[in-house]
């Protein structure tokens, strides 16, 4: 009696971790997930064209590239990364380190990346377009991404992180809350590229 | 044998009364496959215990957990995020075993319950240590942070993360006050005060597993799966250790009736109620009694009935009855209880009845107060005149306490009687028997004739119980034919 109950926990435990495997290898990972960082409605100030610049930019993974729609009124977004997400039309440069873009006129304008900060939920990088000495947007690179919590906090964060650093023009805004690693990386990373830029 | 009261011959039944159960020829068929479904729910009861640990791995598996490891520091997370989803289960399971639940009481009884809820204590610890140090490892690498600046990274910028480190320390509080060396050292009522803390402690980490735990983030159905054994958990205590009782309580209205003095320090305590009819069959088996008078209302007894429940009302009015020994210091109080008394009552409890009957033959050792259940068992449980056997042991004649209303039973329903009395054996301690006995060379063998045809009831104290079940299993009784009862919970 003893051993039937046994050799039945046994199969049965056995079988819900093969189930739960199987599932494992089925969904696509967290990683190809959706980390969104959109990026919309942004004013890009460059040669007096606005170019409202959408950016979507996914695979956290690689974490490296991204898009950066700069100065001279081209709507650019760009996509890379593993999976999903599409990107329309890519321009500005990609790449990591500072490059800038064609500035038109001011002496800081172009984007800048900032460093990429590792914390516990995964590495936060940012991107910063600065056109005649003013952050016009921000893009991220790459956010808190190791588990569906940290991208759900991350999606809220990110967003919100971007409407105050635009409208304060530095990174000494405050953290939002309940997102206090994703803020605290994501102000750190910006503070990086605003130093690159010289601002 | 010089000690047999009563011999075993079914001459004595002609006084038998008519309402008393016998047993037919079917008897032995029917307490085979009662036994057979005992096993069988305490076989699935194992499978789904072992099935939920198995669950929660799988949760952490089926979100493609074992796929992102792809450092070391992800790997100590993702140990320790195991850790902690098995430890939790673990804890669940610990508080479904404590909630008295029906299911769990009719298929292992309360003894074995709290016993497995005992060994579950420091595994579950251990789990959640792990899990906590696990975490603070990997996070800490991810971070290029020692563990320690870690937990305190932790504590400040995470949110409900200095709740689990609360939690964390009131789970060790419970289970350090619950080991054997250090619980023998304070009262029980600081145990228990203690112990009583898990609530705030599974209280305090629940909000970090839904909030910080990536498994369980909103739109899961981890999530759901979680949320629903948490549920489950909690309704299942509140319902069977708050609301029953309560029930109970309201249903019954007993009230005692009478306090009678059995010997030296044992008292017989009689509560008369209503609707005492559903509590039929339950003599042998415990309740939690709590009597509402001044310095006593606080202290709750589990006490076995000593008589089966005596109804004389068509509403079901009747009587309880339990006998007790002035053991501790909420036992002395008994003493003095006034008739009129309210008392609370939650139960019945325990699988020490007819329910675990196995086979069509009984045999009932009972030793000092443990003889009271015994006799409550005796009056009700069915056997053939001749197919049962009562020994009991007591130092004197005056300990086998209620020893003449056994008597009676016995004559009436044709029982084998033995008083083994007299002072235990020096030279072995491992014997039950009193030392005449011994030196006559007398085993439990010598005194029930057929043991693989019988079911052993024992109740006494725990070490001398102990000695009664070595001896059962050095006859050739199999596990599943002893009934014991621990009170030592």
């Amino acid at each position: 009696m003893k051993a039937r109950g046994a050799v039945s926990a046994a199969l049965a435990s056995a079988g819900i971790l093969l189930a739960g495997w199987q599932a494992g290898t089925q969904v696509p990972g967290v990683n190809a997930t959706t980390i969104t960082t959109t990026a919309a409605g942004s004013a890009g100030a460059g040669a007096g064209t606005t170019g409202s610049s959408s950016g979507a930019a996914s695979g956290s993974s690689s974490g490296g590239t991204g898009s950066s729609a700069g100065g001279t009124g081209s709507t650019g977004s760009s996509a890379t990364g593993s999976t999903g997400s599409s990107g329309t039309g890519a321009t500005g440069s990609s790449g990591t380190g500072s490059s800038g873009t064609s500035g038109s006129e001011s002496a800081a304008s172009g984007t800048y990346t900032g460093t990429a900060v590792s914390t516990r939920f995964g590495a936060v990088q940012v991107q910063v377009t600065v056109s005649a000495g003013k952050i016009t947007d921000i893009t991220a690179l790459s956010l808190t991404d190791t588990d569906r919590k940290s991208i759900q906090i991350s999606n809220r964060a990110a967003p919100l992180l971007r409407t105050e650093v635009l409208a304060a023009q530095s990174a000494s805004v405050k953290i939002i809350s309940g997102a206090t690693v994703t803020s605290n990386a994501y102000l750190t990373s910006l503070q990086a590229a605003l130093d690159a830029a010289n601002l | 044998m010089k000690t047999q009261l009563l011999p075993a011959s079914p001459a004595s039944s002609g006084s038998r009364q008519p309402d008393r159960p016998r047993a037919s020829r079917g008897t032995a068929a029917l307490f085979a496959a009662q036994h057979r479904r005992r096993m069988l729910r305490a076989d699935l009861l194992t499978v789904v215990a072992w099935a939920s640990v198995a669950a929660a791995v799988a949760l952490w598996l089926s979100d493609g957990g074992a796929a992102a490891i792809n450092s070391p520091a992800s790997a100590f997370t993702a140990a320790g995020i195991v850790a902690g989803l098995a430890g939790m289960d673990l804890v669940l399971l610990m508080l479904l075993l404590a909630a008295r639940i029906p299911l769990v009481d009719r298929t292992i009884g309360h003894d074995r319950a709290l016993e497995f809820h005992r060994k579950l204590g420091k595994p579950s610890l251990y789990l959640l240590l792990a899990h906590g140090l696990l975490i603070a490892v990997g996070y800490g690498m991810a971070e290029g942070l020692d563990p320690i600046s870690e937990s305190i990274a932790l504590w400040v910028l995470v949110p409900d993360m200095w709740l689990a480190f609360v939690s964390m320390a009131l789970f060790l509080a419970v289970v350090i006050t619950s080991l054997v060396a250090v619980r023998r050292r304070f009262p029980y009522e600081f145990w228990y005060a203690v112990h009583l803390l898990t609530y705030a402690a599974v209280g305090t980490s629940l909000p970090h597993q839904f909030s910080v735990g990536g498994l369980f983030a909103e739109g899961t159905w981890q999530r759901w799966y979680w949320l629903a054994i948490c549920t489950f958990t909690g309704a299942a205590l509140l319902y069977f250790r708050v609301a029953q009782p309560l029930v109970a309580t309201s249903r019954h209205r007993l009230t005692v009736s009478k306090v009678e003095r059995v010997a030296a320090g044992v008292v017989s305590i009689e509560m008369t109620g209503l609707q005492l009819g559903r509590l039929a069959g339950t003599g042998g088996r415990f309740f939690v009694w709590r009597f509402l008078a001044p310095g006593l209302w606080w202290h709750s007894h589990p006490f076995s009935l000593s008589a089966e429940p005596l109804v004389w009302s068509a509403d079901g009015g009747g009587r309880l009855r339990i006998t007790v020994r002035n053991l501790g210091r909420g036992s002395a109080q008994l003493a003095r209880l006034r008739p009129g008394t309210k008392v609370m009552v939650a139960g019945p409890y325990g699988v020490f009845s007819t329910a675990a009957r196995s086979r069509d033959k009984v045999v009932m050792i009972g030793a000092g107060i443990g003889i009271t259940p015994l006799r409550a068992l005796l009056e009700r449980t069915p056997f053939a005149p001749g197919d049962a056997t009562v020994i009991l042991r007591g130092h004197t004649e005056q300990e086998l306490y209620l020893g003449s209303e056994i008597i009676d039973i016995c004559r009436q329903r044709g029982v084998r009687l033995f008083h083994a009395t007299g002072p235990r054996s020096r030279g072995d301690s491992a014997s039950w028997l009193p030392e005449d006995a011994v030196r006559s060379g007398y085993s439990l063998a010598s005194y029930a004739p057929d043991l693989a045809a019988s079911d052993i009831y024992i109740c006494g104290p725990s070490a001398w119980a102990a000695n009664v079940i070595a001896d059962a299993r050095a006859a050739g009784v199999r596990p599943e034919q002893i009934h014991h009862e621990r009170f030592d919970w």
